[in-house]
């Protein structure tokens, strides 16, 4: 870091005539800002980088239901009386409404593809491994926080299908050995889903699992900028050293790419939102149980193993798989990163694969 | 003036006492009431000496055969056996000894197996008897009504030891509560019981009974909710027939019978036209049926294609006396207004109007529901449509219900209410169409706009990559 | 210097001003876009039925006199308000036996079902006679001054 050095290499932002340099002057002379903002967004990344946006679209749709959601709970209220209509509220009355709304329930959706999605990019690049093995532990904790986003937002609208998919997730979180009936009740707040849990998962959602995501995503983030994105083509040699072939700059260049993948992923949202929009059944009916109780699509995989395999074992198999991503790195010792070199890993990826896809189709047709 | 009137007299007197006797014999011959034969007094309990606990009767019959054994045993678990009534109080004997000759000795009082009649008196002997059914909160006219019923009337008319008696529904030694759900009596079982003699076709023939009713009554919306959907306020037989006193309705009681249930029906048709008239006009079961009552609905006013107009269908020989029996109805095609009000009648115009402002509803309707599917199919909610709608269908049942009045006016209060309230849920739908179609459009220009964006960053994108060629600047070397 | 490549060109961007406007306008439509949508959701609706989760005025006390009843929307439900003995009294209007709306009959003092002669007790809401399965729900009401509300639930 050429922290206090005269600007020698930190050109304007833009180069522009039109203004942008007395501006930036004026700011610099205050802040010091550009060593820092140099060293951030000046350096150079693999020059083949078509499927390095799936994270960054994640950091995108985040953001996207950091905004919508801000917006939401402006009219959202969370308890039981009037938490239906409040949804129904906004949705039917409010200007835009249902648009903030159907695209918050969409970015929901699609922000756990992407994430997958990267997740399987990492896992088939072999970016994973030295000297990465802390980014991605961190990434599966965010997974992880992930997932509680996406259980405890679920229940928020508090229609017949939140209120029963609690109930049935939350009983199967029960049945976690040893811990079960503490967690049951911690969830709940109570020995049932009632008022308590609707406002321990509004907090969770809008305080808790934000605040945490977002601070382990600057984590994530700091810990990608240090190593630099990894090449699929040649392991990053130890010990460290610069990487060699191709590459191009991240400011202008991938990051001009990366905000064309977002854009892309703005209009899918808006056509998702207005050809489907986010739909809301009738109200939650503690005395009356639906006939067919599912869970959201992306825990319909675990859903449907439950009802094949002994609980116990249900319960504890995705446990030991999360387990299992979580220790990738220092389990997989081969330190070749091309797909020809590890043939093992790339078969259990596409095992496990279309076991979690043909599970989630299973539980969807059934 | 006394020579003029005296012939007069004369000739009109007979001509008086004809009329009357026609008068007379038409309405006998309409509603003939057949005079009942009264029914014995109840008689008293078999006289017999007490059991004071003991019970040889049942002791020694255990322990005879397996047929025995089992009667006891039926005995033992019914409510006879429960409450104390031992066998004595039916046979008649002497419980207290186990020995053949005094047990089952005349003295004792022993009656044996009670013949049929019989039987009917040795029940009746205890259960008319208002003391005694005082704990037990039994009613005590089961007896007095049995005689009034056809089974009972049949039983002192021609001693038919065929028709049911008290046993043949309450069991003889296993006798249950009626409330107990496996009770043969119970309301669920009942179409059950009592078609185990009227669905024999054998044993039925000799009266000339049908043997169809529980078949389709089992199809009717009666025989659904009972048997079906296990619903025990739905009519079962002894509903509409009696139990104790199981007789057919006749047509003057019809409206009665069903009213028992239908109260609201039965005060509107009491307003109607046809409720004046006493024979000649429809009853209930006229448009509905008597077995078979299906859900009713606007086709029961006309006919798919105009019917055959014969003149027995209303005028009955040999007098032509208008009057409708429930037998000319038994095809459902039949049951329908323009069975008796033929399209160039007086009154048809009314029944067109009054089946024209429920058909006009039926659409309004329809067309709201099928605008709110469309509107609830893209995704919109639709709540306030669909309450809407619940208030238009309250005006058509409301509608529906005062078809029995037979006055368009009291029909088309309703009719238009409802008219009015679908149509303005049907509006509601539109206009959530119309945001839809309206967000759809929208969502072209927005979707234009940010692909208009990335076109513009795609251009930025290659005049960067093209100055970097130009400018030489490929992979810098490594630092 | 640890793995990172820092990029010695400094992301030198060619001078155009063509780009400059086609940036410019980017950015501005895009945060027109955005915004746009964000500021109209944030601008409070002027609804008929009033806020959800709230209180909604129902009418006056004076429309209700004592013995009577009224059936009044509430949001999108319709309920049924009766003055009893026991003071204001609400429930939701849907009959339970197949979803008429019902209506009060201050001869008989009992809410009436008009379909199917389905009777509820004004002050329980419980089924009094008829085919109707369950009582109607109760809702809550309270009387302000003059003014009667129902707590839209």
């Amino acid at each position: 870091m050429t922290a206090g050095a005269p600007p020698t290499d930190a050109t304007p932002m833009g180069g522009q005539p039109s203004g942008g340099q007395p501006a930036d002057d004026w700011f610099e002379r205050r802040l010091h800002w550009r060593g820092l903002m140099g060293a951030l967004l000046h350096v150079r990344v693999p020059a083949e980088s078509k499927t390095f946006f799936f994270g960054g679209i994640t950091l995108f749709l985040f953001g996207v239901q950091v905004v919508t959601g801000t917006l939401l709970a402006l009219y959202y209220k969370p308890t039981p009386a009037a938490a239906y209509d409040s949804v129904l509220f906004l949705t039917s009355d409010v200007s835009f409404g249902w648009l903030i709304r159907s695209v918050h329930h969409w970015g929901a959706n699609l922000m756990i593809v992407f994430l997958v999605l990267h997740l399987l990019r990492v896992f088939f690049q072999a970016a994973y491994k030295f000297p990465r093995e802390l980014t991605w532990v961190v990434g599966v904790g965010l997974l992880g926080l992930t997932m509680v986003f996406g259980f405890t937002g679920y229940l928020l609208p508090w229609d017949q299908r939140a209120y029963w998919a609690t109930v049935v997730g939350t009983e199967i979180a029960g049945g976690v050995p040893i811990i079960g009936d503490t967690l049951l009740v911690l969830l709940r707040g109570g020995a049932d889903v009632t008022e308590a849990t609707l406002s321990r998962f509004f907090g969770i959602h809008v305080l808790v699992v934000p605040l945490a995501l977002g601070m382990i995503v600057a984590v994530h983030l700091v810990f990608v900028h240090q190593q630099g994105l990894a090449s699929p083509q040649v392991p990053d040699p130890r010990p460290p050293a610069v990487p060699t072939g191709r590459t191009k700059p991240f400011f202008p260049d991938y990051l001009l790419e990366e905000v064309i993948a977002w854009l892309f992923l703005l209009a899918i949202l808006v056509v998702l939102a207005s050809i489907f929009p986010a739909g809301l059944e009738e109200e939650a009916n503690p005395l009356e149980t639906p006939a067919h109780i599912k869970p959201e699509w992306y825990f319909l995989g675990v859903y449907e193993l439950l009802k094949h395999v002994p609980r116990i074992v249900g319960i504890l198999a995705p446990m030991v798989f999360v387990l299992l991503l979580l220790v990738l790195p220092f389990i997989d010792r081969n330190p070749e990163v091309r797909p020809r070199r590890r043939p093992l890993a790339i078969v259990l990826g596409i095992l496990g694969i279309a076991v979690m896809v043909g599970l989630t189709i299973w539980g969807y047709v059934s | 003036m006394a020579r003029r009137t005296l012939p007069r007299l004369v000739l009109a007197a007979p001509i008086a006492v004809v009329l009357l006797l026609l008068a007379a014999g038409t309405i006998a011959a309409q509603d003939p009431e057949p005079s009942l034969i009264p029914g014995p007094p109840a008689p008293t309990p078999i006289a017999h000496p007490a059991a004071d606990g003991a019970n040889g009767c049942a002791d020694c019959h255990a322990s005879l055969d397996g047929r025995q054994k089992a009667i006891v045993e039926d005995w033992r678990t019914g409510i006879h056996g429960i409450g104390g009534v031992g066998c004595a109080d039916c046979h008649g004997g002497d419980p207290r000894s186990d020995q053949i000759t005094v047990a089952m000795s005349e003295e004792a009082g022993f009656l044996g197996v009670p013949s049929r009649d019989q039987t009917v008196g040795v029940c009746g002997s205890c259960h008319s008897d208002a003391e005694r059914m005082r704990p037990y909160g039994l009613p005590t006219d089961q007896y007095s009504k049995y005689w009034t019923s056809i089974h009972g009337q049949r039983l002192l008319a021609a001693d038919d030891t065929k028709v049911a008696i008290c046993i043949d529904c309450h069991g003889s030694h296993l006798i249950k509560k009626a409330s107990d759900p496996t009770a043969d009596v119970y309301p669920l079982n009942v179409p059950a019981t009592c078609s185990r003699c009227h669905s024999d076709a054998t044993l039925m023939e000799p009266y000339g009974i049908p043997t169809d009713q529980y078949a389709t009554y089992e199809k009717s919306v009666h025989g659904q909710a009972l048997i079906t959907d296990k619903d025990i306020r739905a009519p079962s037989c002894a509903s509409c027939h009696g139990s104790h006193s199981a007789k057919p309705p006749r047509s003057s009681e019809v409206v009665d019978v069903c009213g028992k249930c239908h109260t609201a029906t039965q005060e509107l048709y009491l307003e109607s036209r046809h409720s004046e008239l006493a024979t000649a006009a429809p009853k209930c079961w006229t448009c509905h049926g008597t077995h078979d009552v299906a859900p009713p609905g606007e086709r029961l006013f006309f006919h798919d294609s105009l019917p055959d107009y014969e003149c027995t269908t209303c005028h009955q020989p040999p007098d032509m006396a208008l009057s409708l029996d429930v037998e000319q109805f038994d095809t459902e095609a039949d049951r329908r207004c323009d069975t008796c009000h033929h399209p160039e009648s007086l009154i048809y115009s009314q029944v067109e109007a009054i089946a024209g402002a429920l058909g006009g509803a039926t659409d309004a309707q329809r067309r709201a529901e099928a605008k709110i599917a469309e509107a609830r199919g893209l995704g919109m909610l639709v709540q306030d449509a669909e309450v809407a709608l619940t208030e238009a269908k309250t005006g058509y049942i409301q509608g529906q219900a005062a078809v029995h009045t037979t006055k368009l006016t009291e029909v088309t209060v309703h009719t238009e209410e409802a008219t009015s309230k679908a149509a303005s849920a049907e509006a509601l739908a539109q206009a959530k169409l119309d945001e839809s179609l309206f967000r759809r459009r929208a969502m072209i220009i927005v979707v234009a706009v940010i692909l208009a964006n990335v076109a513009i960053l795609f251009a930025i994108k290659r005049r960067i990559d093209r100055s970097r060629r130009e400018q030489g600047q490929g992979a810098p070397p490594a630092t | 210097m640890g793995a990172t490549a820092t990029d010695p060109t400094g992301g030198r961007l060619p001078r155009r001003r063509f780009l400059a406007a086609l940036a410019g306008f980017s950015i501005v439509s895009m945060a027109a876009l955005v915004v746009t949508p964000i500021v109209g959701f944030l601008v409070p609706p002027r609804t008929s039925g009033g806020a959800a989760g709230g209180k909604v005025l129902v009418g006056k006390v004076a429309d209700i006199p004592p013995g009577e009843g009224k059936v009044v929307p509430v949001g999108s439900k319709p309920t049924i308000v009766v003055n009893t003995a026991q003071g204001m009294k609400a429930y939701s209007a849907i009959c339970t036996h197949l979803g008429c709306i019902v209506t009060y009959d201050s001869g008989s003092a009992a809410i009436v079902c008009p379909c199917h002669d389905g009777r509820f007790n004004p002050t329980t809401g419980a089924v009094e006679s008829g085919p109707p399965p369950t009582g109607l729900t109760p809702e809550e009401v309270t009387v302000e001054g003059d003014e009667i509300f129902v707590v839209s639930a």
